[in-house]
């Protein structure tokens, strides 16, 4: 258990370190201004992660990940507001970048099999991601448009 | 186990490249055009990944970096999910008063069969589309149709081709249209928002990112309503697929494909 928590906050680290470096570069936030915001969100990741480690059950470690997030950002918790503020200097963006390198890394072993797949299943596979998008916002368009809320 | 974990953070060469193409792609930073009344935003994730993709095949990057860079989504994509948890609290509120359309709109999920299925109908799939078009193909939609119709049937093998394509070129796809569609057509970005939780979190990301990018005054609420709408996906996804999208799927392709039948045998007859 130690070991594991030990290996989670070293590649959080490492993780959170290349993102601040983007957060600083891309959207202008300095990198010491950042910090406490980035080490609230490792410390929430491992409450997370050692929360679906201990649990009984099959639910996901990252259900627990955004369930210790929004508990601690609720309003009406005394400190959300620390950490809404310190997070807020993190932004989602610059998470997303070092995520979508180290995955253009990785799904370079898929490729052989993409370039087996033929432009019939292409065209299809582009179908079948507009139409859940689409359809998903066509629905929530009309509902809350109904309730009045846009 | 412990051997495999202690040198993911001891490949150095992997987190420099992963450093150097952040530093790179940060610094070109957001370009867009437009294409007609839509823009189309090209956000340094996008290059990103395309970037860590072309450099599979050069000498820089072995076999093992590509290994060991799936953990280290896991975990940033663990550390994106914190991000957005802290998002949504704060919404919580809007996120409740929103609830009706946030539970409704994943029945939208089910716009891909429209979709999807007569397209893949008309160029001549048989049953290869039932696997392909009844789910987005994440995982949890891999694994039903394995379970049900086994790996090396038609079904399992067009639900491999969804899921081939979606973990290739899923986020750059979904980055590229939810921005397009979102300025093109007159729906409210927010309705985007709920759409881009479609149960993936580099999708997600990259979807709500473009949003992000388009519209910066709604960050927080785009932001907390695609985490929610994420969260919503992945916890139903399965169950939507099993109850309502495959026995959906069958029915409708037995219809279209009937149909089908029946006018080209009336064809022939005439």
């Amino acid at each position: 258990m130690l070991k594991n928590i030990q290996e989670w906050l070293l590649m959080l680290a490492i993780f959170g370190v290349t993102a601040l470096l983007g957060n600083w570069i891309g959207y202008d936030v300095i990198v010491w201004e950042a910090v406490p915001g980035m080490l609230v969100l490792i410390g929430i990741c491992l409450v997370g992660l050692i929360l679906g480690k201990v649990l009984p059950g099959s639910i996901p470690s990252v259900a627990y990940v955004a369930l210790v997030g929004v508990l601690v950002s609720m309003p009406w918790i005394p400190g959300s507001s620390f950490i809404v503020e310190t997070t807020s200097e993190v932004n989602l963006l610059a998470l997303t970048t070092p995520i979508l390198a180290y995955a253009g890394i990785a799904i370079g072993r898929s490729w052989a099999d993409f370039v087996k797949l033929g432009w019939r299943s292409i065209v299809v596979a582009m179908c079948v991601m507009l139409g859940t998008y689409i359809g998903s916002a066509l629905i929530a368009e009309v509902i809350l448009r109904f309730q009045g809320i846009i | 186990m412990k051997q495999e974990l202690t040198n993911l953070w001891k490949d150095w060469r992997l987190h420099t490249i992963v450093l150097a193409i952040v530093l790179l792609t940060e610094t070109i930073g957001t370009h867009s055009f437009t294409v007609g009344p839509g823009v189309v935003l090209l956000l340094p994730m996008l290059y990103a990944i395309i970037i860590g993709l072309g450099l599979f095949f050069t000498p820089l990057i072995k076999e093992k970096q590509s290994k060991n860079a799936e953990p280290l989504i896991v975990l940033g994509v663990t550390l994106l999910i914190a991000k957005i948890g802290v998002i949504i609290g704060p919404s919580l509120p809007q996120i409740i008063e929103a609830g009706p359309a946030l539970l409704l709109q994943e029945f939208g999920n089910l716009g891909t069969i429209f979709i999807a299925l007569p397209v893949a109908i008309m160029l001549g799939l048989k049953r290869e589309s039932i696997g392909m078009t009844h789910s987005v193909a994440r995982e949890p939609n891999v694994g039903l149709i394995m379970d049900k119709y086994g790996f090396n049937s038609p079904e399992g093998r067009g639900v491999m081709a969804i899921y081939i394509f979606g973990t290739v070129f899923g986020a750059v796809f979904m980055g590229l249209i939810s921005g397009f569609l979102a300025t093109l057509t007159p729906l409210n970005p927010l309705s985007f928002a709920m759409a881009s939780g479609i149960g993936s979190g580099s999708m997600m990301a990259a979807a709500s990112g473009s949003l992000v990018a388009a519209f910066p005054q709604m960050e927080n609420d785009i932001l907390a309503f695609a985490g929610a709408s994420n969260l919503l996906s992945l916890s139903t996804g399965l169950y939507m697929s099993i109850f309502i999208g495959l026995p959906l799927t069958e029915k409708l392709y037995d219809i279209m494909t009937r149909r089908k039948s029946t006018s080209s045998r009336v064809e022939k007859g005439a």
